[in-house]
């Protein structure tokens, strides 16, 4: 997996700064294309780092790690999720193994991190799975590009969804304490108080929570909210949809999710009481397009499961970076001109769906509604039931109007209807909702 | 009287049980052997996912705790043999290091072998169905959880002051020499302790990924949680661990209820208290 | 015995010239030096502050303390909110971490000084504990899990500290005053009573001597050297977070003082150098690096627990014994061993 090379370059600073002052040897890799992927291998958020692998190499595996006679080559870099770390890892991607493309990233935070230690490196980022809408809005520089997504580009159609479609007034959300779930948290008031909600209580908990019995028996009952909204993922979306369960809760009040809440693999360690469940994300488990069902069945050729979000996202993102390599030839040396070639790279034939840059970089792309449904087969999946197509980081609003807000956080945008900024409740035009596969 | 605050409260007895389950393991040991053992989260850790195979392989969830339970015991036995013993004269901070170092390995190699994604053991539904008791409905298998967790502690009082390892174990506490001059082996009281300690560091894996979930970084959680427990109860305390885990319990339920973006500050928040007023913790003795 | 004298200028002389050419090497790596090499070299620097604070805590003063992550994090975390978000201009913000680093030490030392050994572990576990909760769930003031970012060195006399090299050899000069600070305080008379106290506090107190002051002294000593490895790595890093005062930070760099041998000076400094590399090509080569830099210390805490400098002495140690027993050629060579050894130890001690 290493090469001599690398093992070589590795040990060669500690020689020159300990036993020989031997000059360092230049490393120009001729022939090879270097890409950094910096993600979580190991921590609690090992299985995003894990799925998002899955994907990447898939992308590689299929081109044999060639692209325009250049031998890709991938140097992975465990951040842990651990900011500083990430920004660690990042320096020495940059400084030691000279990395053409930065790709990977996971979380929010860890997204605006590194995207600001990279500001001024003028190598191309393109976060995978980091959805912290920022990176490509308020911190955005134009050597990053971000093929995926943004915490609230989803959440925003699903609260539009939520009270315009299904006539919901009141939400109660329970959110992780973090940049990610405020971003979709922000998406998702937008959406739903835009769309005719009135209130969206928000709550937020620690990172981590183990027991969630208390939160869930301080829901109010009676009818005061409509559904609850668990935003969070992962170990704690397992925790709580489980202690949810337990509680009956979801026989006298509705749960959702947000977008990772169902995500498979944590959706087979959950109950089926929750079959019915809605969320909303850019893929679906039952995507039945030419494109999806090429990439499913290779991947379950590779792995032996079934995609998730996670993995589609880094094999697209990847699949940016060999397109916009091989649209240069193979020529990487002039990296604006890299970021160039990435945004002209044609990705109508996305697994997902066809995705579009927008000025930012950030994708304009396809949401599904989704609904947790039984298989024939006993095992839950994600069902599409519509699509609000071309949607983008801004969602219906005028990017300028959107940019003015401030940035998502714990309490803002404001729970209430009423409190949210009138600018922000007008748009020309919203969305439209087809049909799921139409 | 709003049913919620009952509900708080018997949360604050599931989450005191669980506690209880791991830091009595950890408080005992410590009491005997002077060690923290750091790898007592990696212990629960390793013997959710233990117990959790068995379940798959059984699908028995009884023989799934004890083997989980047993396996950690086997597991505590090897390491205290094979290393802890080796470097005692080294003193405390020589075990508790090694510990440390042995619970990174076990973490990752947890993590090599059941990856990172989240699972869960599911509870039997003999005991999970819903029980009403009083007008409050209240998931029954968390019943069982702090009934497994009551008689554990009677179990262990019993093992302390009823059987011939308790009475070594408790002399051994006051002057080890003497008890050596007694013709007990220290050596097997020390270790028979540290499996039991392991051994409850086991069935609480299997039981919090009943109720809750495994995946990687919960063995830190928890480890930092029965810390908790060890140091406002007192260390080496039975007593302190009861106590100390049953107000822990309630504190991180009600925080939950009403701060839950603080609830873990809050957990330390009393610990502050008690350290700074007895340092020593609730029960334990002044060192 | 002329000829031992000479043995032993000469091996002054060697130490002097092995010195000197680290010192050299080390001031000249930016001119050999790849960029992460020096990226690597400032960060062993800050992480060497750190363990400086556990070793001299620990090595001299006979102290375990787990607190000690919680000062590094303080003081970054001081430098980020007044520097970095409110403008404040150097040096305020970095004095003002030092000084809040001081008065929480003097306080956690207040509440955790009067015990020892494993109990004073656990309290401080404790504290450290406190600290890093806060940092993690205050979401108001220290953005919780995300932190501060976009943390700038100063420009300090026309230096340009966001050069790497520059900002090496200031890392470099600070180290170094601080090295020779320790030194200066570990010979005084107050180092020499805190090693009496690790040996016997009560004795210590016997003899008349403010135990528990100078060791809360101590404590906040120790504590500033963290808040100074603190605030270089805010500067070189650029973001603080909560994993600056992680409990697995602490443990790591516990770990990397034993890798060294607490029991020396120049313990932490050589762990931390070995630590951080360690750390970097390990985790390059294999994705389960977490394993192998555990066997590392299980093996470091088995076979050699005074360290990688306890294995040196004992080694070099043998060779002079060996050597001084084949001088003497005599039959009474055994019984001159105990002789050299404890002259040996001597040796040692100037």
């Amino acid at each position: 997996m290493i090469s001599h090379d690398a093992i070589k370059k590795t040990f060669a600073p500690l020689v020159a700064a300990g036993i020989i002052a031997t000059p360092a040897a230049a490393f120009a890799a001729d022939g090879t294309v270097t890409i950094g992927m910096l993600s979580a291998f190991t921590g609690a958020f090992a299985s995003f780092g894990q799925l998002q692998k899955e994907g990447a190499v898939l992308a590689l595996e299929q081109r044999d790690y060639k692209v325009a006679g250049k031998t890709i080559k991938i140097i992975y870099a465990d951040d842990q999720l651990d900011n500083e770390l990430a920004v660690t890892k990042a320096k020495q991607l940059v400084e030691q193994d000279k990395v053409d493309v930065i790709t990977g990233l996971v979380s929010g935070d860890e997204g605006l991190s590194v995207g600001a230690y990279m500001k001024d490196k003028n190598i191309p980022v393109v976060p995978m799975y980091s959805a912290s809408e920022d990176s490509t809005m308020r911190e955005w520089y134009s050597f990053i590009v971000r093929p995926t997504w943004t915490g609230a580009q989803p959440m925003d159609v699903f609260g539009y969804w939520l009270a315009k479609v299904k006539g919901l007034k009141k939400i109660y959300m329970i959110g992780e304490d973090y940049s990610y779930p405020y971003n979709q948290a922000g998406g998702f008031k937008r959406g739903f108080l835009r769309g005719g909600g009135v209130e969206v209580k928000t709550i937020w908990h620690a990172v981590p929570t183990s027991d969630y019995s208390s939160i869930i028996a301080s829901i109010p009952l009676g009818g005061k909210y409509d559904a609850v909204l668990y935003n969070g993922a992962g170990s704690d979306a397992v925790a709580f949809v489980k202690q949810y369960v337990e509680f009956g809760m979801q026989n006298r009040i509705p749960l959702f999710g947000q977008s990772n809440t169902f995500e498979k693999p944590d959706l087979d360690s959950m109950p089926q009481e929750i079959v019915g469940a809605y969320s909303a994300h850019l893929t679906a488990d039952d995507l039945n397009t030419p494109n999806w069902n090429k990439f499913r069945d290779a991947f379950k050729k590779r792995w032996n499961h079934s995609p998730s979000a996670a993995s589609e996202f880094a094999y697209g993102s990847m699949e940016l970076i060999l397109r916009a390599i091989e649209a240069r030839k193979g020529d990487v040396a002039d990296k604006a001109a890299l970021v160039a070639a990435m945004r002209s790279v044609d990705m109508s034939d996305e697994p997902r769906g066809p995705v579009k840059l927008d000025d930012y970089n950030a994708a304009i792309e396809n949401v599904y509604i989704r609904q947790v449904a039984l298989g024939s087969d006993g095992v839950m999946y994600n069902k599409g039931l519509f699509t609000a197509k071309n949607v983008s980081q801004f969602g219906p609003y005028d990017p300028k109007v959107y940019m003015k807000q401030p940035a998502d956080g714990r309490t803002n945008p404001p729970d209430l209807r009423v409190e949210m900024p009138p600018e922000m409740l007008q748009v020309a035009r919203d969305y439209e909702f087809v049909p799921f596969g139409k | 009287m709003d049913t919620r605050y009952v509900i708080l409260v018997l949360n604050g007895l599931t989450q005191g049980a669980i506690f209880f389950v791991l830091g009595s393991g950890l408080t005992l040991a410590f009491g005997l052997m002077r060690i923290v053992n750091m790898s007592h989260g990696a212990f629960y850790l390793l013997g959710g996912y233990l117990g959790l195979a068995t379940f798959r392989l059984t699908g028995s969830w009884t023989v799934a705790v004890v083997a989980a339970g047993l396996s950690i015991a086997l597991l505590g036995l090897l390491l205290e043999r094979g290393m802890l013993a080796r470097v005692r004269e080294g003193g405390d901070l020589s075990q508790t290091l090694l510990t440390i170092a042995l619970s990174m390995i076990i973490a990752d190699v947890a993590l090599a072998i059941w990856g990172g994604h989240s699972l869960s053991i599911r509870s039997p539904a003999a005991i999970s169905m819903p029980v009403t008791i009083f007008g409050i409905t209240y998931p029954g298998f968390r019943y069982v959880l702090m009934a497994i967790s009551v008689l554990i502690a009677l179990l262990l009082w019993l093992i302390l002051y009823r059987t011939r390892f308790g009475i070594a174990v408790r002399a051994s506490v006051d002057d080890r020499e003497i008890v050596s001059a007694l013709g007990v082996r220290i050596d097997t009281v020390y270790s028979l302790m540290f499996m039991l300690s392991a051994f409850l560091g086991g069935v609480a894996g299997v039981l919090g990924g009943t109720y809750l979930q495994l995946s990687p970084g919960e063995d830190t959680t928890i480890l930092t949680y029965s810390l908790v427990v060890v140091i406002v109860g007192g260390l080496g305390s039975l007593m302190g661990a009861v106590v100390s885990s049953l107000i822990l319990g309630q504190i991180l339920s009600f925080s939950l209820a009403y701060a839950p973006q603080m609830s873990m500050f809050l957990v330390f928040v009393p610990m502050a208290i008690v350290l700074a007023v007895r340092p020593e913790g609730l029960f334990g003795r002044r060192v | 015995m002329t000829r031992s004298v000479v043995q032993r200028d000469t091996l002054r002389g060697a130490k002097l010239i092995g010195a000197v050419a680290v010192v050299v090497a080390l001031v000249t790596l930016p001119a050999y030096g790849d960029q992460y090499t020096l990226t690597t070299f400032i960060r062993t620097i800050y992480f060497g502050f750190l363990a400086l604070s556990v070793g001299f805590l620990l090595g001299q003063g006979g102290m375990i303390s787990l607190t000690q992550t919680a000062f590094f994090g303080i003081s970054g975390y001081v430098v980020g909110l007044l520097g970095a978000e409110r403008g404040v201009p150097f040096p305020i913000p970095e004095l003002a971490g030092l000084a809040l680093v001081a008065v929480t030490a003097f306080l956690f030392g207040l509440i955790v000084m009067r015990t020892h050994g494993i109990v004073l572990l656990m309290l401080t576990l404790a504290l450290g504990q406190i600290c890093w909760s806060f940092a993690r769930q205050n979401t108001s003031v220290l953005h919780g899990w995300a932190g501060i970012r976009g943390i700038q060195p100063p420009s300090v006399l026309g230096l340009d500290l966001t050069q790497n090299a520059t900002f090496y050899w200031m890392s470099l000069v600070i180290f170094g005053l601080g090295l020779l600070l320790l030194w200066r305080l570990v010979e005084s008379p107050f180092g020499l009573a805190l090693n009496g106290i690790r040996e016997s506090p009560r004795r210590m107190s016997a003899l008349g001597y403010p135990v528990f002051w100078l060791r809360v002294t101590a404590f906040v000593i120790a504590a500033l050297y963290a808040g100074v490895g603190g605030i270089l790595a805010a500067w070189s890093s650029g973001i603080v977070t909560p994993t600056a005062l992680q409990l697995s930070r602490t443990i790591w760099i516990l770990l990397i003082v034993i890798l060294g041998g607490a029991r020396y000076f120049w313990g932490p400094v050589l762990g931390a150098v070995i630590a951080v590399w360690l750390d970097v090509i390990i985790s390059q080569l294999t994705p389960r690096y977490n394993t192998v830099i555990g066997i590392v210390f299980v093996v470091v805490i088995l076979v050699a627990p005074n360290g990688i400098l306890g294995v040196w002495e004992r080694i070099s140690a043998k060779r002079r014994r060996f050597r001084e027993v084949a001088e003497n050629e005599h039959a009474e060579a055994l019984s001159t061993a105990p002789k050299a050894r404890r002259r040996l130890s001597r040796a040692e001690e100037d």
